[in-house]
């Protein structure tokens, strides 16, 4: 009796090219998966590729097409068609699952399928050893071609955010739906610290839905913005105190000259260093520093901190971000404290130029990453939660022309050496062939959405922690809200299915009803 | 003026000091008929403190009383009451004083605040109160802001917490509430809690003051007084918007404060320069703050004599001495940080990896049994005060909960 549940049958082919023969009517799609029943075992297997196959010569069917577009009086009916024209799916072996009775073994296949066995599409209880562990987060659901199945992904928190994330995306393909995801999975566990740095200002929701409408926002999340903040959000302010010249260093690219010049006013000025520069104010030995060189200095701060005088000649900002005075001294200390706590903060750098943002963003992570280097020597790195430090358009700091030529700064020096400290980075790109090898090797985990460039893809495929040189096409058909999730920490190169961030927060439980609260 | 914290002060002398400075400020409050006073939290130290601070508190606000001068205040995070059992509202229901945290009854959740509107000035008051451990974020976060903002008139506001974007070093430990927690628009924000002064003005919000305390509140306030941190009450002027903010000082009592680092140093060398130290300076009619860290290198810290130093200083007229030495250790009797899975883990470990320092016949302070007993007694020192316990009883229960842990019998005098 036929089996409905069958889709095709494993007709010819080799290791890494298997040929399934479709059944009529299945409509196999590209990055179905499938499942290869062996005695004790299963081999899920995915369809990198479909062609035509026929028992006609293509020449015979050439001449028949020329016949019926040509409208000649011939009849050109096929006989039995679904027996003689027929669709091949190329498939590849993902998985060997071996069963037993309490759990499933799951290994990097290094058989074929028995030849001739029929496949069926891949259904729920096959992927059951895709449980949740209690330090897990969820991503999203299997995707089998464009069905979702009711599968969950989860990813181990821990490892993944301390061995660092790269999202490669071209726009459009989801990348900020995929990120709030993330963030929204991250917020009740205590586990990781966030630190993002969000350029266009659309995670926190300030316009309509976003992570502030998470039952937990209130205790886990935490918004800086310049101005105008929503109520419980923080103004951010960044004391100039703060700044030092190494959080200059490759970011904001500065001749030799430029850098002295900066020593020698941090030397002198302390913490008032940034105002000495802009403000002109000479050094104890004036002729250290050549007057265009300051001039320089002060056009640099100008145009990347957004810092001027006003009449009377004191500092001010324009973006309103960094100040010359009192305020914003403990704000830089408070978001690294927030992060040591578990916390996912968000700071809108949507006013700032890109340096301003990388530079804010480079004073809270060297000091976490200092911190996290003490931890370790102190033997209390394990009492800490991991840090992720969530970055967009990563090549701005890791990228390749930034690395040459200029000094390494904290992003790429955590991109190297976080892992060690429990500090990952979570690199957002259009653009994986300019980061080097040697830090994308280190990017553990990819989540990768739909690219339509082949270079990029290439280099995503390059530096891929599974085989993905099948996956080529398959990239490039992602649609909106779907993924490959390559890591160290999955079995096999898992395709999902993103859910819509609106649904996630629809879809919530009500948050306990409140007692009224009396004033005392 | 702010965070007054009467009754916070153990010693006879600077009791004293601590009314009088109060009194002061009341006294020139009346010189100047000023319209109203504003007390934005920890009045006193305590809901309920001695009968002396209440018996000088009513005699105080009595005064104002008669002289027509009202007096606004909302609880602290010191002196509050959840079943308004604190001696503000005793002030309150005689007429001393007139809380402005005044809640309007409305559906839903939201805390709906209505105003106390002063009738010489016309001024709309409203305010929140602070609660323990920074438990009035609670208030903020379902505050129904709208209904203030659009409140017309002169409009201040009392509260009492700290703001982050104010935030300096010296409290940077402290966890404070976002400004935009505050209703936006008002002409006047009277701050407490922060105790030291501060003025600043921030977009939508005009004026954010803090007075600071008028004398003390916290041991680091005498300490920061002795650096040349500056005491008193604020004076504001206005009619329909502020004209003028004015800082008054009140200073009663002059200070010093001895530094040392002994980072490094023998005990008793620490004992010889401290020594030589108080005799460079007068220290008639002052209050000396001693103030000592660092490891040192040999010898326990109790081997420094600050006893001696002390009556030194005070037989020569110093009004009193403070010591402060929380922050010295000792390399040879040093704590050892532990490891642990959980904070359960990393205590017993700690007791355990320095118990061995302790040099003390006992054996039950000793070893395992030492460590079990540590461990009891930091889980009772930990209770805190139930809700319908005064202070006295409080120490009370657990002072014979700790003597009985440690097999101890108190003898009772009556």
């Amino acid at each position: 009796m036929m089996n409905l549940d069958v889709v095709g049958q494993i007709v010819a082919g080799e290791f890494g090219s298997i040929l399934v023969r479709e059944k009529g009517g299945k409509k196999l799609e590209l990055g179905d998966l499938l499942i290869s029943r062996e005695v004790n075992a299963s081999l899920i297997l995915q369809v990198f590729d479909l062609v035509y196959g026929s028992q006609i010569p293509r020449e015979t069917h050439e001449l028949m097409s020329g016949i019926n577009l040509e409208k000649m009086p011939v009849n050109t009916e096929i006989f039995e068609p679904e027996l003689r024209n027929y669709v091949l799916a190329k498939v590849r072996a993902l998985a060997y699952l071996n069963k037993s009775a309490n759990s499933t073994k799951v290994n990097l296949p290094k058989i074929l399928p028995s030849f001739f066995n029929e496949i069926q599409l891949v259904n729920k209880e096959d992927l059951d050893f895709l449980s949740k562990d209690e330090d897990s987060f969820f991503v999203g659901k299997i995707r089998s071609g464009s069905k979702v199945l009711d599968a969950d992904v989860w990813l181990p928190t821990k490892d993944v955010f301390s061995h660092h994330v790269l999202i490669p995306a071209t726009t459009g393909r989801g990348k900020s739906n995929l990120v709030k995801t993330i963030l929204w999975n991250l917020l009740p566990t205590k586990k990781v610290g966030a630190l993002v740095l969000d350029a266009h200002d659309e995670y926190y929701g300030r316009h309509g839905l976003g992570l502030k409408d998470h039952n937990e926002a209130k205790d886990r999340l935490v918004y800086y913005t310049p101005s105008n903040p929503p109520a419980g959000a923080n103004v951010l302010t960044i004391n100039l105190q703060s700044l030092k010249p190494d959080h200059f260093r490759g970011i904001v690219t500065l001749t030799e000259p430029q850098e002295q010049a900066i020593r020698i006013y941090f030397r002198e000025f302390k913490g008032d260093w940034i105002s000495a520069v802009i403000q002109e104010r000479p050094t104890q030995n004036p002729k250290e520093v050549a007057p265009i060189t300051l001039a320089i200095l002060k056009r640099i701060f100008r145009l990347t901190l957004g810092l001027d005088l006003d009449e009377d000649g004191n500092v001010i900002s324009f973006n309103q971000v960094f100040d010359a005075g009192t305020r914003g001294q403990t704000v830089a200390d408070d978001i690294v404290k927030d992060i040591e706590d578990g916390k996912i903060v968000i700071l809108d750098t949507s006013r700032l130029v890109d340096e301003a943002e990388l530079i804010v963003g480079n004073v809270i992570a060297s000091r976490i990453f200092d911190r996290y280097q003490n931890y370790k020597v102190r033997g209390q790195l394990d009492r800490k939660p991991i840090v992720t430090i969530v970055v967009e358009e990563a090549p701005r700091v890791i990228g390749e022309d930034v690395l040459k030529n200029q000094n390494s700064n904290i992003y790429s020096i955590i991109a190297k050496e976080g892992r060690k400290f429990n500090i990952g980075l979570t690199a957002i790109t259009q653009l994986t062939s300019v980061i080097p090898r040697t830090i994308l090797a280190n990017m553990n985990t990819k989540i990768i959405l739909g690219n339509e460039m082949v270079q990029e893809r290439q280099a995503i495929i390059a530096s891929a922690s599974q085989d993905l040189s099948k996956d080529d096409r398959n990239i490039a058909s992602l649609d909106k809200g779907e993924a490959i999730i390559s890591s160290i920490f999955v079995p096999f190169a898992i395709p999902i299915k993103i859910p819509l961030f609106e649904d996630l927060v629809k879809n919530q439980n009500e948050p306990k009803r409140n007692i009224k609260t009396k004033v005392f | 003026m702010s965070d007054c914290h009467l009754g916070y002060q153990k010693q006879e002398s600077l009791q004293k000091i601590e009314l009088n400075v109060f009194e002061t400020a009341v006294s020139e409050c009346i010189k100047r008929k000023i319209d109203f006073i504003l007390i934005p939290g920890d009045l006193f130290h305590g809901n309920i403190p001695e009968m002396r601070v209440q018996k000088f508190a009513f005699k105080q606000f009595r005064r104002l009383y008669e002289s027509r001068i009202p007096v606004y205040v909302v609880y602290g995070s010191h002196d509050f009451s959840p079943i308004s059992n604190s001696v503000i509202d005793l002030l309150t229901e005689v007429g001393y004083l007139i809380k402005v945290s005044k809640q309007k009854d409305a559906p839903g959740n939201k805390i709906v605040l209505e105003f106390v509107q002063d009738p010489k000035t016309k001024a709309k008051i409203f305010g929140l109160p602070g609660l323990s451990a920074g438990k009035e974020l609670e208030y903020y976060e379902k505050l129904d802001r709208k209904s203030l903002e659009k409140e017309e008139g002169f409009k201040i506001f009392l509260f009492h917490s700290g703001i982050n974007e104010l935030k300096t070093k010296a409290v940077a430990e402290s966890d404070f509430m976002p400004i935009s927690l505050l209703p936006k628009g008002f002409d006047y924000y009277a701050g407490g809690h922060v105790h030291n002064y501060s003025l600043q003005e921030y977009k939508d919000y005009k004026k954010i003051a803090y007075p600071g305390t008028i004398f003390a509140g916290y041991h680091s306030d005498l300490e920061d007084s002795a650096k040349g941190t500056k005491r008193g009450f604020i004076l504001v002027e206005f009619d329909t918007k502020i004209r003028k903010v004015e800082f008054v000082p009140i200073e009663k009592v002059q200070y010093k404060i001895i530094e040392y680092n002994a980072n490094g140093k023998k005990s008793t060398s620490v004992n010889l320069d401290l020594l030589s130290e108080i005799k460079r300076f007068d220290p008639e009619d002052k209050i000396i703050i001693i103030k000592t860290w660092g490891e040192l290198i040999s010898g326990k810290t109790t081997e420094i004599d600050f006893t001696k130093i002390s009556e030194e200083l005070k037989e020569k007229g110093a009004i009193e001495v403070l010591i402060n030495r929380n922050s010295l250790s000792s390399k040879e009797y040093s704590i050892t940080p532990a490891s642990g899975k959980n904070k359960e883990e990393i205590e017993i470990n700690v007791f355990k990896e320095n118990i061995g320092q302790i040099k003390i016949g006992k054996k039950k302070l000793q070893g395992t049994l030492g460590v079990k007993l540590a461990k009891s007694l930091l889980h009772e020192l930990r209770q805190s005060q139930l809700v319908n316990e005064n202070k006295i009883e409080y120490q009370n229960r657990i002072e014979q909960n700790a003597f009985k842990i440690l097999g101890i019998e108190i003898e009772n005098d009556s």
